[in-house]
């Protein structure tokens, strides 16, 4: 199987996006910026100190006046010349009574015969100080022009993929029972109003097709009727008429019993698409102690042994008066049927579920299966295999949650009902 | 009694008509909603047994038209249509009953039988053969004046038996009539031996042999 790949929002996968671009470009331009900056101090403080030792120079070269501002400049007379150097150094600054870092240009000079060594020299603190703040500045500005982007750019996209998230939204209400066509936002961009044009187009598809088919189910169920009416009608007429032989009645009272199959089948059929056509709208409370009360003494002659209902209160649920009776109707026969043969069926009513069991050889091969269409284990009980589909279709439509399972050697069913 | 068949299905309408008519009913048969109109227009009828899809017509509306002419016919209606709401509109519209197809002649013989009993059409409450009567509104049958124990469904049975008498029954007929939908569930149908033999047993001591089987599987309430 492939790995399923982390899902993350539309919106925030561009925004995290415009967040990591804009953090580099920010990082690289702040510090771009201060090294340029910081350089263009540094050549500034330098030609300073350049301008001052050339003033130095040429006030000594011609009024003999030898300057000393310590430590800012200092004058020297040395025995030989050196090599002109340019370098950061930590002076004591006794007027700021500290120790302050200075740039300072060494270089000697012979003038008038005389050998000087010149010292000039500039305090760094300055320097720095502008340095930090233009990038700070910067700094705020860009941060500034940063989060005004952000939401500009957040807002101008979920503006722009607006009626995406409408549209999406009104898929995932879609429901194919639905008799409302799914209604999209319309979109000024191509793109969107093709992929809306496609849906409407599709599910309009999808919907008539779920409509036929139901109306097919429905028809056909109708249609049958009325053959069958004939048939069996005829087949009553014939064991009517003229002598029969026993084996000619064996077989016509056989074909009595397809007929009646045939018309379980119909019926349940029938049942079903008028349960997916919502075509149950009475809807009623409803006494399921007493529906199940009547259903058992309706069935007990069919049950050799006891049916016991364990119910403390009454139960009362909102549905079809009509679906409550098909429900524990069916859930009841299915038991009867499946029962072995003398052991008692127990049926358990609560507020919050109804459970109905009944002894068996083992469990059902394939659980997941049990509430399908025409699903059957075996040939043995003659079942249109259609009652428990017919209790899945009306839980669904009420909310209640059917589910199996076998211990002890029985056969639990029980409908978990919601809170009313 | 003399009934009209209103059905569009002419197979159908024909063995209902010979089915009723062994027990010495005058039937009459429309097969179309215009037929329909002009007989019930024309003749009187005690019964009528129609069928709500016509193809050209919808029998409800037969119907209202024989209720706003005050006409005293009992109705059944026949439909192909097992919707709760259109049992309801006939039965609301003065249907004295509904079935739906497909059904057993026995069946609807005896409907007929149980609407015809209804004072409302000069009938009585009273079913007899022989030495048995049948108190329908008491649901209590007596033989020779005494009154039987029976349960339930050996009543139903008794009822049902006589309504169709010398009518070969087969046990599907039966189980159908005793126990509707739930019919599919009785298997080997023990549980229809079981009460035909009690209920020939408790005739039988009371001297009325009356329940014969028929081609070994099926029965047949007759006199000898």
């Amino acid at each position: 199987m492939a790995e399923r790949t982390k899902k993350i929002k539309l919106l925030r996968k561009t925004s995290k996006t415009f967040l990591w671009i804009s953090l580099v470009l920010m990082v690289f331009s702040t510090i771009g910026l201060y090294f340029y900056v910081r350089n263009l101090l540094q050549d500034e403080v330098e030609e300073e100190l350049r301008s001052t030792e050339a003033r130095i120079e040429s006030s000594i070269s011609e009024n003999s006046i030898i300057y000393q501002l310590p430590p800012m400049v200092e004058v020297e007379s040395v025995p030989n010349l050196g090599f002109e150097h340019l370098k950061d150094t930590l002076i004591f600054d006794p007027s700021q009574d500290e120790i302050e870092e200075f740039r300072e240009l060494i270089t000697y000079s012979k003038i008038n015969d005389q050998n000087y060594r010149i010292t000039v020299r500039a305090l760094i603190v300055e320097s720095e100080d502008i340095l930090i703040a233009v990038v700070i500045s910067y700094l705020i500005v860009i941060l500034f022009v940063f989060i005004f982007l952000f939401y500009f750019n957040k807002s101008r996209t979920q503006k722009l993929w607006n009626p995406f998230f409408k549209n999406l939204e009104q898929m995932k209400l879609f429901s194919l029972t639905s008799e409302t066509p799914i209604s999209l936002m319309d979109s000024d961009i191509l793109e969107f109003s093709e992929l809306n044009t496609e849906i409407t187009t599709l599910t309009d598809k999808v919907r008539s097709d779920y409509k036929n088919l139901k109306q097919f189910t429905e028809d056909v169920s109708h249609e049958l009727q009325t053959p069958l009416a004939i048939i069996q009608a005829k087949v009553d007429t014939i064991i009517n008429g003229e002598a029969l032989n026993d084996i000619q009645f064996e077989q016509l009272s056989s074909i009595q019993k397809d007929i009646q199959r045939l018309k379980q089948l119909n019926k349940k059929l029938g049942l079903i698409s008028k349960i997916e056509n919502d075509q149950f709208t009475n809807i009623s409370p409803c006494n399921v102690t007493h529906i199940l009360k009547d259903r058992i003494e309706n069935l007990s002659e069919l049950y050799p042994s006891e049916i016991l209902l364990e119910s403390n209160e009454d139960v009362v649920l909102l549905m079809d008066a009509h679906l409550a009776e098909v429900l524990c109707n069916n859930l009841l026969s299915n038991a009867i049927k499946y029962s072995l043969p003398n052991t008692p069926i127990v049926i358990v009513l609560e507020k919050d579920s109804l459970s109905v069991r009944n002894k068996g050889i083992r469990a059902i091969l394939k659980p997941d299966q049990l509430f399908q269409r025409f699903y059957k284990e075996s040939d043995e009980v003659k079942s249109t295999g259609l009652g428990l589909a017919i209790v899945k279709k009306i839980c669904d439509l009420y909310g209640f949650q059917p589910s199996y399972r076998f211990t002890n050697n029985e056969h639990h069913f029980t409908i978990s009902l919601p809170k009313q | 009694m003399k009934i009209l068949i209103v059905e569009d299905e002419k197979a159908l309408l024909q063995s209902i008509a010979n089915y009723l008519e062994k027990d010495g009913n005058v039937c009459e048969t429309a097969s179309t909603y215009e037929d329909a109109l002009y007989k019930i227009d024309l003749y009187e009828y005690d019964l009528l047994v129609l069928d709500i899809n016509l193809i050209t017509g919808s029998g409800l509306d037969i119907l209202k038209l024989l209720k706003k002419n005050k006409k005293e016919t009992a109705t059944i209606i026949i439909s192909a249509n097992n919707s709760l709401d259109d049992k309801l509109k006939g039965l609301d519209l003065g249907a004295d009953d509904y079935l739906t197809k497909p059904f057993h002649l026995a069946e609807l013989n005896s409907r007929i039988k149980a609407v015809l009993r209804r004072g409302k059409f000069g009938g009585t409450e009273q079913l007899e053969f022989n030495e048995i009567s049948i108190d329908t509104r008491s649901r209590t049958a007596y033989i020779k004046d005494d009154a039987m124990a029976l349960t339930r469904k050996e009543y139903d049975l008794l009822l049902f038996f006589i309504t169709n008498k010398g009518r070969v029954l087969s046990k599907e007929i039966i189980a159908e009539h005793l126990w509707g939908d739930h019919s599919d569930m009785v298997d080997n149908y023990d549980f229809i031996y079981v009460h035909i033999n009690n209920l020939r047993k408790k005739l039988t001591d009371a001297g009325a042999k009356y329940i014969k089987t028929a081609y070994g599987s099926g029965y047949k309430f007759m006199e000898d």
